[in-house]
């Protein structure tokens, strides 16, 4: 063997240099995938399920939770009016510095038209969390029922590995609490008390955020993820953690 | 030029206006209600493309800002009816009012965006 040669074409493993079959496999969300595009710095993942393998049968073993909570964003409604956002600070007592949903902007004042566009984040409630794991105490979980994952806040210790190690930014610090604060899908302030859907959802006047039961057929967000006419897609789907919030367009 | 005339900004509790330039034709007017940060822009309407005042002062929009704002109907169904706005955002003469959504709606982040500029003009 020429090593000389051998070495030369030897290159680090980064994203780019992994097949696309590797990754097909790899980027499995509980759901089927059959195509990846790469769009700005996010990837976007298409889920089509009737291309797939598996019938709606099939693929309601894939939601392990009973309601198996989901939250579809039909992203390019959203007009930034924070009215989310603040409904979200009142409903959770959510500090002036803290967090549990925000509304991220791209502008690009070469495109046509429009130059701007926004994008709502919150928890991603994954069924893979990083969260989870790394917490020493075990203050965050899933929750084995709804899927959510949740705090005791008593137990943190305020290590903030959780903070890092969510790819979504969706964590916080709360100094009130002494203890990491994030986005519960309202469990603890409406969910719990018999209301049906979280504070942001009902203020959004514009539906962007549509909630429910992913593995309940005859809800609207089963029905937006399971089409096939428009691009559903998921954020940073690399990482592995499988979210359960969706993304679309209108 | 006085210096009135340079830079009109004002924050106001309806909204926010800020004129960028005599030429403009009008104040640039970030509208707050029913919801934050909704622009309309005198300099893209009335110098970039060349509407004259007449057009819509008036018929459709009184001389005085933030008028219209005041009315109840002063909705997006108003505008999908051919009110306000929508008189020419209808599709036809100008893009339908219920597309494109986060062109006009540039959000409290563009509201904060024009208010920064505002001030560096005025610091000048």
């Amino acid at each position: 063997m020429n090593w000389k040669e051998f070495f030369k074409n030897l290159r680090t493993e980064e994203q780019g240099c992994v097949p696309d079959e590797t990754k097909r496999e790899f980027l499995k969300i509980g759901l089927i995938i059959t195509g990846v595009a790469a769009g700005g710095s996010l990837l976007h993942v298409v889920s089509v399920v009737a291309e797939g393998l598996a019938t709606s049968e099939e693929l309601h073993k894939e939601y392990p939770y009973k309601p198996h909570y989901s939250m579809v964003f039909i992203v390019d409604r959203c007009i930034n009016c924070q009215l989310c956002v603040e409904a979200c600070r009142e409903t959770n007592n959510v500090p002036e510095y803290g967090w549990r949903t925000k509304i991220l902007e791209r502008v690009d004042t070469k495109a046509v038209d429009q130059q701007s566009q926004f994008m709502p984040i919150l928890c991603n409630h994954c069924n893979n969390p990083p969260c989870v794991r790394v917490c020493p105490t075990k203050a965050t979980y899933k929750d084995k029922q709804t899927g959510i994952i949740k705090m005791t806040s008593y137990k943190c210790i305020g290590c903030k590995a959780c903070m890092v190690s969510c790819p979504y930014d969706a964590r916080y610090y709360n100094e009130e609490k002494r203890a990491v604060d994030k986005c519960d899908f309202c469990w603890e302030s409406r969910l719990s008390k018999g209301m049906e859907i979280p504070a942001c959802v009902e203020v959004c006047p514009v539906e962007v955020r549509i909630f429910g039961d992913l593995s309940d057929p005859n809800s609207e967000v089963y029905k937006i993820v399971h089409q096939m006419g428009k691009a559903v897609w998921v954020l940073k789907p690399e990482t592995g953690a499988k979210p359960n919030v969706f993304y679309t367009i209108g | 030029m006085w210096l009135s005339d340079l830079v009109l900004s004002e924050i106001i509790e309806e909204g926010f206006k800020y004129q960028e330039s005599e030429e403009a034709g009008g104040p640039e007017i970030e509208y707050t209600k029913p919801v934050k940060g909704v622009l309309f822009s005198h300099k893209l309407h009335v110098k970039d493309l060349g509407l004259l005042c007449e057009s819509r002062h008036m018929a459709i929009f009184e001389m005085e800002a933030f008028k219209s704002q005041r009315n109840p109907d002063f909705n997006m169904d108003s505008l999908y009816k051919g009110k306000y706005c929508g008189a020419c955002h209808d599709g036809k003469i100008a893009f339908a009012s219920n597309t494109k959504c986060a062109t006009c709606h540039i959000g409290v982040k563009g509201l904060e965006r024009l208010k920064k500029k505002a001030q560096a003009v005025e610091k000048k």
